[in-house]
């Protein structure tokens, strides 16, 4: 039993060393600390992975131009940003922030993506009245909550669901889809813009020859893919994660099916995407929040910074960007880091110049972009919708690209 | 278990129990860390009970988990329990014990409903798979259930009820120490020597009148309470009960783990296995968070490796031939 007991007296030990070490520095009245929990790894890592970087551009440049006037403090304080990861789950989202409140003491904190991620992280900011400001939810996820500690900007699925059509409405009758297909994932993000997706096909007199829901993670695609080829689908409306996405147009290649129109959310706007699926990626219409061709101020700069880091372009960079710039307005405003003053600096209130433009809070804390369309060229997102000067290019067969 | 054991599981039990009256505890980190630790150590209990006790691999602990927090959950925001009471006392249904408990029993009734086919006719990996099954059958339900489980979205339950994570760090610590003395009792019991008689060999039991099937449901159905009052506490701490977290297979991969690491069929190796690969994976995440699934990958391999009887056999079997 003395032995059980070395046992148990290890472990003990172990796991107060191992806490301990865990124990960081925090910020006293020399600098703010912002945190952000960010899917570093997971299925989502793609998404993280420029989430990441925005946020750290974002903090670079309001440091470089001396940090921000906290009237509490009597100076400018720079900003520090520090990340943890969600693993790209909801339910490590609590776990993050626990270790961001509570281990890296920070003062305020960036949203990580997708709704019922961002849902779960601004419940826990509620608790620990901390102000967690987020870009990447819907609203009708996150408004019935009625939260005091987190204010958010995205676009409606709604509107957002009606891209597609306001697309397949300019182009000429031939090219117009006869048979198109929604494929929304099982999650709440993908239930709320099937819906809206639904909603929008009956506006714009279009039936859905295919209407299925996607499994999450399943690496045999090729039923689907069958029911697809019967159906004689010649359009694709796609809502799934980049993984499940890439493995889907694999597949697609694999069984010699393709369609003119391929448009994807959640999955093809990475970088990643185009790496995966190198010139196959061409032809594929994406969703995005932002884009480097918007006429907004820091816009332009921000899309050559991230090209010229990765060779590549993103489509939502600036919206992740966007969103540490209105926190650190707002902490200015505010003139602290309390969640309370943040709130009210926020809700119902008007943020200039952002990369996304300006942004009008509503008095529950919402503001509005508008979802974007572009279509994969050549490793490049080309913007169409809104106000591209892209011309839509139809995918030919594989064989024949 | 010795005299001086005990004297210092009740020294150590105490001292936790009196932690959140030291000044700022309730406010570090490692506080949230303990009331993970107690959680996990909770499911890991569940687990050791029908597969490290009762030689049943169960894949199912998340379906059961999520069961109890859905219960929960769904009885607090339909106020389905306590009607005009409710308007009175909106803080009722927060760490109701009634409702705490419906969420093990209707776990546990799943568990029976589900034991009685898959245990009579499966074994082994079979019945491994079978409760896996089982765990995908209910998410789906849950994703599909409507406006009474909020569809794949889940149920959000108020938020601003939450004041201090002390209430959840005493219920879990209780809970881990009411699990770990209820299984120590019950293995000290005939159902006890019943359900290691049958772990050992079924058939050989069954020749002396054991009726194997209900000594198995039996411990399947209480590795579900277990598991669904544990789900029941989490909805407290977490407030938004969805399919994907709260039946996200890592509340079965990860309990599992800790009870092999720890020690399966050991009262104290659940215990001793969650404290420490939690830490591993909890330090992991904040020293390295890019590359955490490698260093918590890596603990596990080398915990096999090195340690593949767990730590509370290695422990013994080290100090008996030393």
């Amino acid at each position: 039993m003395e032995i059980s007991l070395n046992g148990m007296l290890a472990g003990l030990l172990l796991s107060t060393v191992l806490s301990a070490a865990g124990t960081v520095a925090y910020a006293g009245d020399t600098e703010i600390v912002i945190g952000a929990p960010i899917s570093l790894t997971g299925p989502l890592a793609g998404d993280g992975k420029e989430q990441k970087w925005a946020y750290e551009q974002a903090v670079a440049d309001i440091n470089k131009a001396g940090g921000i006037m906290v009237k509490s403090a009597g100076k400018k304080l720079p900003l520090r940003l520090v990340v943890a990861d969600d693993e790209s789950s909801e339910g490590k989202v609590a776990s993050a922030l626990e270790n961001l409140i509570k281990v890296q003491k920070v003062d305020a904190l960036l949203s990580t993506h997708s709704g019922p991620m961002n849902i779960a992280g601004a419940i826990v900011a509620e608790k620990y009245k901390k102000f967690y400001m987020i870009t990447t939810a819907f609203p009708f996820e996150w408004q019935p909550l009625k939260l005091k500690y987190s204010a958010l900007f995205f676009f409606h699925p709604g509107p957002g669901a009606e891209v597609p059509f306001e697309v397949w409405d300019k182009l000429p009758a031939d090219e117009k889809p006869k048979h198109p297909a929604l494929i929304t994932e099982d999650s709440p993000d993908g239930k709320g813009f099937g819906g809206a997706f639904q909603a929008a096909a009956k506006k714009y007199g279009y039936t859905f020859a295919v209407d299925d829901p996607w499994a999450i993670g399943a690496t045999d695609y090729s039923a689907l893919i069958t029911k697809l080829k019967a159906a004689d689908v010649d359009a694709m409306l796609v809502f799934g994660s980049p993984a499940d996405t890439i493995t889907l147009l694999r597949q697609m290649k694999e069984l010699g099916f393709s369609v003119p129109y391929f448009h994807g959310w959640k999955g093809t706007w990475t970088g990643e995407f185009h790496e995966a699926l190198g010139p196959d990626s061409d032809y594929i219409m994406t969703d995005g929040f932002w884009s480097a061709s918007y006429p907004y101020k820091g816009a332009k700069e921000l899309g050559e910074r991230y090209e010229a880091e990765y060779k590549k372009d993103s489509v939502t960079v600036g919206a992740f960007y966007a969103n540490a710039q209105v926190l650190a307005q707002a902490i200015e405003k505010a003139g602290s880091t309390d969640a309370a003053a943040i709130h009210d600096a926020i809700f119902g209130q008007e943020f200039k110049d952002t990369v996304v433009g300006d942004l009008k809070f509503d008095e529950t804390g919402f503001a509005l972009i508008p979802s974007v369309a572009t279509q994969w060229w050549q490793g490049k997102h080309q913007l169409i919708y809104p106000d591209g000067t892209w011309t839509y290019k139809p995918a030919p067969a594989w064989d024949k690209r | 278990m010795s005299r001086t054991l005990q004297c210092i599981a009740i020294v150590v039990v105490a001292a936790l129990a009196l932690l959140p009256f030291v000044p700022g505890a309730v406010d570090a980190y490692y506080f949230s860390f303990l009331f993970f630790i107690f959680l996990y150590a909770i499911m890991a209990q569940s687990w050791n009970l029908v597969a490290g006790y009762g030689g049943q691999i169960s894949l199912g602990s998340h379906a059961f988990f999520g069961l109890g927090a859905y219960t929960t959950a769904i009885l607090w925001t339909g106020n389905y329990l306590w009607g005009s009471l409710y308007d009175k006392h909106p803080s009722i249904y927060y760490f109701d014990p009634v409702t705490m408990l419906l969420g093990g029993i209707v776990a546990s009734l799943a568990a029976v409903i589900v034991g009685l086919p898959l245990l009579s006719k499966l074994h082994g990996d079979y019945f491994a798979l079978g409760t896996l099954g089982f765990g995908e059958i209910v998410k789906v339900l849950f994703v599909n259930g409507g406006d009474f489980t909020g569809s794949a979205f889940g149920i959000v339950a108020p938020a601003g009820m939450f004041d201090t994570l002390r209430p959840h760090y005493w219920v879990a610590l209780g809970l881990m120490v009411a699990t770990a003395l209820a299984i120590r009792a019950l293995m000290r019991s005939r159902y006890g020597l019943a359900l290691i008689a049958v772990r050992d060999d079924e058939m050989a039991a069954s020749a002396n009148g054991i009726d194997t099937l209900k000594v198995k449901v039996a411990a399947f159905a209480g590795s579900a309470f277990i598991a669904g009052v544990a789900g029941s506490l989490y909805t407290y701490y977490i407030f938004h009960v969805g399919p994907d977290s709260v039946f996200d297979l890592d509340w079965m991969l990860l309990p599992l783990m800790m009870t092999v690491v720890g020690g399966t069929g050991t009262l104290l190796g659940p215990i001793l296995g969650a404290l420490v690969m939690y830490a591993v994976f909890d330090l992991a995440r904040i020293v390295v968070p890019d590359y955490h699934p490698v260093i918590s990958g890596l603990t596990i391999i080398l915990a096999m490796l090195f340690l593949p009887k767990g730590l509370m056999r290695s422990f013994a079997g080290r100090a008996r031939t030393g």
